[in-house]
């Protein structure tokens, strides 16, 4: 009997298993709930695959870009608006997995640890999201865009708000076309470019060649260059936009000399550019917030001293990604420290009372930052004309990436120095030609745009 | 009649405990009519009877046993009732046919415990019980349909039975009377034998889930009467090397193995259920979205294998707990029971059925879960289905039995041939709590 009795505390390990089991079951359901409970498959936010119930996203102003009423998704009234902010707001299928509805659709459906997702069930309508982003804006970036495709993007330098986030080619939300799937002319449509894109960049590279030049050559103010239209090295030539006699490095900067560059970027070498390159993000996995930004890739050369100076003028094998690059761009703006751009303003009331707080992707040292300002500056004033950026103080670099049997894709980089209106830009125009050409003209009208509106 | 080891248990407060109870159903009654078009009476009767029914059983228990120690079936009746409730949420029928097998699961309930009451009766039985555990489950091979892949039911027109279901208690049955009365080596090799039997006949029915529920069983009858860990270990282990030829030879085992704990790649095949059932529990909160809301009910299996998703989903993440710790308070309850029962036999069914109970639960609960591989088995009292029902309170028989303080405690009968040192020392048994 004694024996049995003892035997029969086994029970007592069973139960403690059990337990255990049960614990780890509550624990899986606490980390994941919000995950489990906002998977395509529930019915009480999905019908068939689409959101159905969920909160409203609005816009930094209020405008509701997305909200549910009946059962039903309903979206921007305007359909240039929709379609500006498709990528942004993202599809109800989770076919655009950078889009909001997909990204935060845990914030969406309401889910609370404690609720469940009691409130959805009970109103149809979940945890609603702000956007920083400017529909508004986004119009205008996307009708500036006229029959290019491309991506716009401005963000505050000083506080990280994506303010516009444009992809091109988008389609109408409410008109979706029958078959967005099939038709090999919808390819990569789904694709925010802003966030997922990446480019050739042409000569906005040189302004990271730029900097390492600034930091790696103490006399490069001193220095001046020889361009005769082509920069021949033993084995290769790099061929430049035109012939610019003797430059100095912020002349070499103002007229984006292929051959100045060329010369740097191989005096420095694939390595020290390298690793400047890497010091502002490039090749590594970077986040604007919760949203994963493709990579920028840089890897210059070390055997072929012509690709070693095709890739210090933003051609040869690098690409950078849209958002990346507007991050450098508020590096140099504000002191060295580039903040992700972050289109989130607030995730439900909580969220909106806490605020949120912006987070620092690129650093560049303050002297190196500084003494691109400069350049940067000067290129706007003494190149491209502040005419053509009117009461805006922009600095910024243009870029023509050139690729091979098609016409050139058209970047600007930039941002204004004005105190009240800290924006930085990256546009690029896919096919666009020159520069100075449709990409220029495109992030002054948003420029523009802020420049009424923001102050 | 001095009652030495009950004092050790905690004294029920009985008529407190029910009142929680019945406010608790009706208001589980109320959320099932609010969501009718009209109130169907035939719903209120279910409820009201079934009610009625615990009160009049309590009652009457507490006058002829002049003690109210019910700890057991208030457990089982409040399993039962979300049983009812969740049966009625998705028909009439349902849960007529529900309350009709809680019915005669309590009916089961009582005439175990009166057949075990005399553990030289219950030794008696165990021929008896074993050639028809045998023959039923061989009947069953012959005439079952197949149902999900397994062969498992007999259809009886308005009710399909699943014959392991009522095997299992014979199982614990013959289990612990073999096992206490004998230590000769033959006694042993027939029952041994006889659980071959057994779980070979579930494996020709394709029922891994109940092979497994009996195996363990098996496992835990041979360690309450050896006490040897390492023969455990060996027969674990022999266990092993047969699952892993089953599952290599058998795919359509490997199958089910494939999307255990990568459901969410098998989204809408294999891991379709488990799937839902995360989905939905995680969507319910705390407190659920009410009864009748869910969508997990349009699932299939929903009030049987998947009840407790549905639970979750329904009426809440503090319910489903509350489901499943009133398990842990049937073993724990086990336990205590075994240690002051008047024979070996006792304690060795009720530590078994409150194990096989117990490793139901987990095979449904951490099957559904994702935890645990699923297997397809029932969560006992709890989902739909009159068999299960049955099984269920047939096994909480034996727990109840073993601590049954109906009489004053007895002195481990002695059964014939038994060179037991029981006899020495009846008086100590249950102070040990």
């Amino acid at each position: 009997m004694r024996i049995t009795s003892k035997r029969a505390a086994i029970v007592y390990a069973l139960i403690v298993a059990f337990i255990a089991g049960v614990g780890f079951f509550v624990a899986s359901l606490y980390v994941n709930g919000a995950e489990w409970a906002s998977n395509k498959a529930n019915r009480h936010i999905y019908s068939g695959g689409t959101i159905v119930n969920a909160g409203t996203i609005y816009d930094r102003n209020g405008v509701e870009l997305a909200k549910s009423s009946d059962g039903e998704r309903v979206f921007a009234e305007n359909s240039t608006v929709r379609k500006s902010v498709l990528h942004v707001v993202g599809d109800t299928a989770g076919r655009i997995s950078t889009g909001t509805h997909y990204l935060y659709r845990d914030v969406l459906s309401g889910y609370s640890k404690i609720e469940g997702i009691y409130n959805l069930k009970q109103t149809g309508v979940g945890t609603d999201i702000k956007l920083n982003i400017d529909s508004e804006a986004n119009k205008v970036a996307y009708k500036a865009l006229g029959d290019y495709d491309g991506a716009v993007a401005v963000y505050n330098y000083k506080t990280g708000e994506l303010l516009c986030s444009v992809s091109k080619p988008a389609y109408d939300i409410n008109k979706r076309p029958e078959d967005l799937l099939t038709n090999p002319e919808y390819d990569g449509i789904l694709l925010d470019k802003v966030i997922s894109g990446v480019y050739t960049p042409g000569s906005i590279m040189k302004i990271v060649t730029a900097a390492c030049a600034i930091e790696n050559i103490p006399d490069i103010y001193s220095r001046t260059f020889e361009c005769d239209g082509e920069y021949e090295t033993n084995d290769g030539t790099v061929i430049c936009n035109g012939v610019h006699g003797e430059v100095d490095f912020q002349k070499a900067m103002n007229e984006s000399c292929n051959c100045a560059f060329a010369e740097i970027s191989i005096e420095l070498g694939a390595d020290k550019l390298r690793a400047t390159a890497e010091s502002m993000g490039f090749n590594s996995q970077l986040y604007a917030k919760e949203i994963r930004l493709t990579k920028s890739r840089f890897s210059p050369s070390t055997e072929s001293k012509a690709e070693l100076g095709w890739a210090g003028i933003g051609q040869s094998t690098t690409l950078v990604n849209p958002a990346h690059f507007l991050a450098i761009m508020g590096a140099i703006a504000n002191n060295g420290t580039g903040y992700a751009p972050d289109r989130i303003h607030s995730l439900g009331a909580v969220s909106n009372i806490m605020g949120r707080n912006p987070e620092n992707i690129v650093k560049i040292k303050p002297e190196t930052a500084a003494k691109l300002d400069a350049l940067l500056r000067s290129n706007v004033a003494d190149k491209y004309g502040d005419w053509k950026f009117e009461g805006l103080m922009m600095c910024g670099k243009t870029g023509t990436a050139q690729i091979d049997g098609e016409k050139s894709h058209s970047w600007f980089v930039g941002y204004s120095q004005r105190e009240d209106l800290p924006l930085a830009v990256v546009c690029v125009a896919e096919h666009g030609g020159y520069g100075s050409g449709v990409a220029t003209t495109v992030s002054n009208k948003v420029m523009q745009y802020f420049a009424e509106n923001l102050t | 009649m001095s009652e030495p080891k009950t004092v050790s248990q905690p004294k029920f407060k009985q008529v407190t405990v029910m009142f929680i109870m019945t406010l608790f159903q009706l208001l589980c009654a109320m959320c099932v009519f609010v969501r009718q078009e009209e109130l169907s009476i035939n719903l209120v009767c279910i409820f009201f009877g079934y009610i009625t029914a615990e009160w009049i059983y309590m009652l009457f228990g507490t006058i002829i046993t002049h003690n109210d120690y019910f700890e057991l079936e208030v457990i089982a009746f409040f399993l039962s009732g979300i049983g009812l409730t969740v049966c009625a949420s998705f028909s009439e029928t349902y849960a007529l046919k529900q309350l009709i097998a809680i019915g005669l699961g309590l009916a089961v309930y009582l005439i175990m415990l009166l057949l075990i009451k005399d553990v030289r009766f219950a030794c008696m039985l165990r021929y008896p019980a074993a050639v028809c555990s045998i023959g039923v489950l061989a009947l069953n091979l012959v005439l079952a349909r197949n149902i999900n892949g397994t062969l498992n039911w007999i259809d009886l027109g308005f009710f399909s039975i699943q014959p392991s279901e009522l095997v299992k208690i014979m199982f614990i049955l013959v289990g612990a009377v073999s096992l206490e009365k004998l230590l000769s080596i033959t006694s042993l090799t027939k029952y041994v034998i006889f659980s071959l039997g057994c779980v070979g006949a579930l494996f020709l029915m394709k029922d891994f889930g109940t092979a497994l529920i009996f195996f363990f069983t098996f496992i835990l009858i041979a360690f309450m009467r050896s006490g040897n860990i390492r023969t455990i270990v060996l027969i674990c282990a022999v266990a092993l090397m047969g699952a892993v030829m089953i599952i290599y030879f058998k795919p359509y085992v490997a199958n089910r193995f494939a999307a255990y704990r990568h459901v969410w790649d098998f989204m809408d095949t294999s891991g379709y259920q488990q799937t839902r059932v995360l989905i939905y529990s995680a969507s319910g909160g705390l407190l659920g979205l009410g009864i009748g809301e869910g969508y997990l009910r349009d699932i299939y299996a929903a009030s049987t294998d998947l009840v407790f998703g549905l639970i979750c989903e329904e009426m809440g993440l503090i319910v489903a707990l509350a489901v499943l710790f009133s398990f842990a308070g049937i073993a724990f309850f086990a336990v205590r029971s075994a240690k002051s029962s008047a024979s070996t036999f006792y304690a060795i069914a009720a530590v078994s059925a409150a194990g096989m109970l117990l490793f139901q639960l987990s095979l449904n609960v951490f099957g559904i879960t994702d935890l645990l591989p699923l297997t397809g088995v029932t969560l006992p009292f709890v989902s739909r289905g009159g068999s299960s029902m049955l099984c269920s309170w047939g096994l909480l028989a034996f727990i109840r039995a073993a601590g049954a303080p109906f009489e004053a405690p007895k002195a481990d009968i002695p059964i014939k041939k038994a060179p037991k040192n029981a006899v020495k020392k009846p008086a100590q048994k249950g102070g040990a709590a």
